[in-house]
């Protein structure tokens, strides 16, 4: 029993951290970001490229993902969505850019770090093991903990901070943000920037543990859609929530389903449409966001 | 307007049924055929997708009645012995009722939400591949026979796949004609009343109930002829490709049909035809580019958006007007 | 005679907020009755309570004594109950004439797949409401626009377009939302005379919620005020510009200048 909380703690704390940065960009440009968890792998390989091949240490590869992701993410903003958002007649045609910005990274990755599965060395060494009741590898805690890290650090930023604060407003209500002199194209940048170094952090992160490839950024989007539909979209507690429960869902279903085949997913998807068609803002999202 | 009407559609028969197979015939390249087989199939799933646009739901989830579709047709055709012909239309109201189910409490989501939860619907169908006894998990169906004869009164109106000479072009021109009959039935529908209430639905969901629309009904009756087509398009696949698996159809095909229908425009009935020709025919094209592929083709797939934001289509409204 | 419109003890509570506190009220058949009262007094809750768009928390409204307070709102408007929406609510990427054709939607005698096969009947159908929605187009004056795009209207346009999409479906009560918000003076008595011409040459009940207190004033039968949720007055103009709570309630709240 510990131990499923444990995994699902540690789960989580990486899923609510992709879907934070999900929902920001979801809010603040009213954007389904497709190629989130192509941001993701992009992140990992980065941290991997650093770490592996130069031989740099870990915290130098996490850096540069978040610095590199976050530049993409910026100029994915300022040279892709602005403009279509700007000349679109709908809300819609940013999906299908979105969806070619999956592809293109996809593409990208493919070319510069190849089909092979990659992972970076274990980050510090031996287990924990409390009593056999909760047995987990140092490496994992200390990942989880930098995630809950990040989290945290990421609500204070949003809370407290200038610019946190202005695209709080921005996310709220885009006119009277703009009415009241918040520099929409300029949060819109940043907005964007941040979700995506988000993304490429918990990449650097998890690369230590599971390693990363090419087919994973498909799957990990939809995760991070799952979550943000649970906790309600473009609301950060719910992303939060979201993930999390997603974690603890997935860690129970893995030990309690596994007798059934591999069903934990339908399950969850089953579960979710249920609880969709009976809330169908999720947890803590405005109705139709 | 009646006149250029026809002749249009009397040119585009010429080309489909005439011209393309000399062509191919003529420079022998096969594999076109297979290749513009899947266009057509594809555009009738794809055609599903755009009436669901066209009541304002971005549906990402038609991969998901394309398997079904495909798994109905090869069990009933496998282990029922039923006759491929007769599968074809109950796999297509198979994947219509199931939407009926799933559509009456999804149908309420609106925008991002909908699209969410149609794009896990495909990763639900697959894994119910994987999991369910009778699809035969991974290992899916394979071997199934070809199309057999399909007569009426004794009268053969198609002959027996396997007795063809090159079932290729027999694939082809079935898979033609049903694009063009789905075609003929959306374009019907969106200019009767059917299509102005599923436009005043698109348009404004609140005034459409107050001038006593019943929303809830359209919804549903759009998105069930919309997996319709999702069905049959899958059923098709299955029996040219001879095998299904949970794999046929994943979330990345979901994304393709609406990416098709986007690309080609989503104001435009014969939008999803045209994007679905240039996407996947510009993708076998691109193979010559090799481990290139995926960059130019999404390179172009971005840039035609920066370029054309309301579809290849859009072009047409500034040389003639508006419609 | 049964009015043909009744508010029965109508309530809404949104958490611990009462928007609109037990309401009653009549509205007679042929008449043109108006809801008044400050900003934020509850008038548009009352609107979408009333039109069913908004379940109530208790009370209920009878249409000829039939109860259509839980009813879906396309039920409603199938009994002859119409809203029209302020006047951004209109079919945006559709022509005038368009817009007012599908709202003929009610009309119908062909059903969908008859319409879809193309029947004599949905033919005779179309027929009628095109015909019908050029006479609409007469009646308020739209000739001029019938063709355009409905987003590129105006909004005196866009007003009257709402009406015209309400009158379309052949209403025995409509209800008018604001009807006379953000227009200046010369259009206002244009609607004034338009909702009249409404009752009088198409038989309409008229309930409309407003606060132009002077167009409220000229063009209604009877008035019912309310002011935090609750009645506190009902009666013809003359009544009401006398009643001292109405006054009070006016001069206590924001817009104090009501011009009577």
């Amino acid at each position: 029993m510990e131990q499923i909380i444990a995994n699902g703690l540690y789960l989580g704390a990486q899923y609510a951290l992709i879907a934070l940065g999900l929902t920001l960009i979801f809010s603040l440009m009213n954007v389904l970001n497709f190629a989130h968890g192509q941001m993701y792998v992009f992140g990992g390989f980065v941290t991997y490229t650093v770490v592996v091949q130069l031989g740099l240490p870990f915290i130098v590869g996490l850096l540069a993902s978040a610095v590199i992701l976050a530049i993409m993410g910026a100029v994915i903003e300022k040279f892709l969505f602005a403009p279509v958002v700007r000349r679109s007649k709908r809300d819609e045609s940013t999906m299908l850019l979105a969806a070619g910005i999956a592809f293109f990274l996809d593409a990208v990755i493919l070319l510069l770090f190849g089909e092979k599965q990659r992972g970076v060395p274990k980050i510090v060494n031996g287990v924990f093991n409390w009593d056999m009741r909760i047995i987990m590898p140092y490496d994992r805690i200390l990942i989880g903990v930098l995630a809950i890290l990040l989290i945290v650090v990421f609500i204070a930023f949003m809370n407290y901070s200038r610019a946190g604060r202005a695209m709080r407003a921005l996310a709220q209500d885009r006119m009277a943000a703009q009415l009241m002199g918040v520099d929409v194209a300029r949060y819109s940048m940043l907005g964007l920037a941040l979700g995506a170094m988000l993304a490429g952090l918990v990449g650097g992160l998890l690369v230590t543990i599971t390693g990363v490839n090419l087919g994973m950024g498909g799957p990990t989007s939809i995760k991070a859609f799952l979550m943000i539909m649970i906790g309600g979209a473009g609301v950060i507690s719910g992303a939060i929530a979201g993930g999390f429960i997603l974690g603890m869902m997935e860690s129970v279903g893995l030990t309690v389903l596994s007798a059934y085949g591999d069903i934990t997913y339908l399950v969850i998807f089953a579960t979710l449409m249920v609880f969709l068609a009976v809330r169908p803002q999720g947890l803590m999202g405005k109705p139709w966001g | 307007m009646k006149a250029s009407r026809l002749l249009g559609f009397s040119a585009f028969l010429l080309a489909v049924f005439v011209l393309v197979p000399l062509f191919i015939g003529a420079t022998g390249r096969w594999d076109f055929f297979y290749t513009l087989t899947s266009v057509a199939l594809l555009s009738v799933g794809a055609a599903g997708v755009w009436l669901t646009f066209y009541i304002g739901r971005i549906n990402i989830g038609q991969g998901a009645y394309a398997l079904v579709g495909g798994y109905v047709s090869a069990i009933l055709v496998t282990q029922g012995g039923v006759s491929f012909w007769l599968t074809l239309p109950v796999a297509g109201l198979f994947c219509a009722v199931i939407s009926i189910l799933i559509g009456l409490p999804i149908l309420r989501l609106r925008g991002v939400y909908f699209a969410m939860v149609t794009l896990v619907l495909t990763e639900v169908a697959r894994l119910s591949a994987l999991a369910l006894p009778i699809t035969n998990g991974a290992k899916g169906i394979t071997s199934i026979p070809l199309p057999g004869e399909l007569s009426v009164f004794g009268l053969t109106i198609i002959p027996a796949f396997g007795s063809l000479s090159n079932p290729r072009i027999g694939f082809y021109m079935m898979a033609v004609v049903l694009m063009i009959v789905t075609y003929l039935v959306l374009w019907r529908i969106v200019n009767s009343r059917l299509g102005h209430l599923c436009r005043s639905l698109q348009q404004n969901e609140e005034l459409s109930a107050s001038i006593g629309v019943n929303t809830a009904y359209l919804r549903v009756l759009a998105y069930a002829i919309s997996s319709f087509f999702g069905g049959i398009a899958g059923a098709m696949f299955a029996s040219i490709a001879q095998s299904i698996y949970p794999s046929s159809f994943v979330v990345a095909d979901s994304v393709n049909f609406m990416l098709y229908c986007f690309l080609g425009g989503l104001g435009y009935v014969f939008g999803p035809m045209l994007g679905t020709f240039l996407l996947y025919f510009g993708w076998d094209l691109l193979s010559i580019a090799r481990e290139y592929q995926l960059l130019i083709y999404s390179g172009v797939m971005i840039l035609l958006m920066l370029v054309l934001p309301n579809g290849v289509l859009s072009l047409l409204d500034k040389k003639e007007g508006g419609k | 005679m049964t009015p043909i419109l009744q508010i029965k003890n109508i309530t809404k509570r949104y958490g611990g907020l009462t928007a609109v506190n037990d309401v009653s009220f009549d509205v007679r058949a042929g008449e043109i009755l108006s809801v008044i009262g400050p900003n934020g007094a509850g008038k548009s809750t009352l609107f979408k309570l009333i039109s069913s768009f908004v379940p109530a928390t208790s009370g209920e409204v009878l249409f000829n004594g039939e109860r259509i307070s839980s009813l879906a709102p396309h039920k409603v408007a199938r009994m002859g109950v119409v809203r029209t929406f302020q006047e951004t609510t209109i079919f945006r990427s559709m022509t005038v004439r368009e817009n007012i054709i599908v709202s003929h939607h009610l009309r119908s005698k062909a059903s969908l797949l008859g319409f879809f096969l193309g029947t004599k009947q949905a033919k005779e159908d179309e027929a009628a409401f095109a015909a019908s929605a050029d006479d609409i187009v007469d009646f308020l004056g739209l000739q001029g626009i019938r063709n355009e795009l409905a987003s590129n209207l105006p909004q005196g346009h866009l007003r009257a377009l709402g009406m015209a999409i309400g009158l379309a479906t052949d209403p025995k009560v409509i209800l008018l939302d604001e009807p006379f918000a953000g227009m200046n003076h010369d259009e206002t008595m244009k609607m004034v005379g338009l909702v009249r011409r409404l009752r009088d040459e198409r038989g309409v009940t008229v309930l409309l919620v407003e606060h132009d207190m002077p167009a409220v004033m000229k063009i209604s039968d009877r008035i019912v005020c309310i002011n935090f949720g609750q009645k506190i007055a009902e009666g013809t103009p003359k009544e009401i510009r006398e009643n001292e709570k109405v006054i009070e309630a006016y001069l206590g709240s924001e817009d104090a200048a009501i011009g009577m």
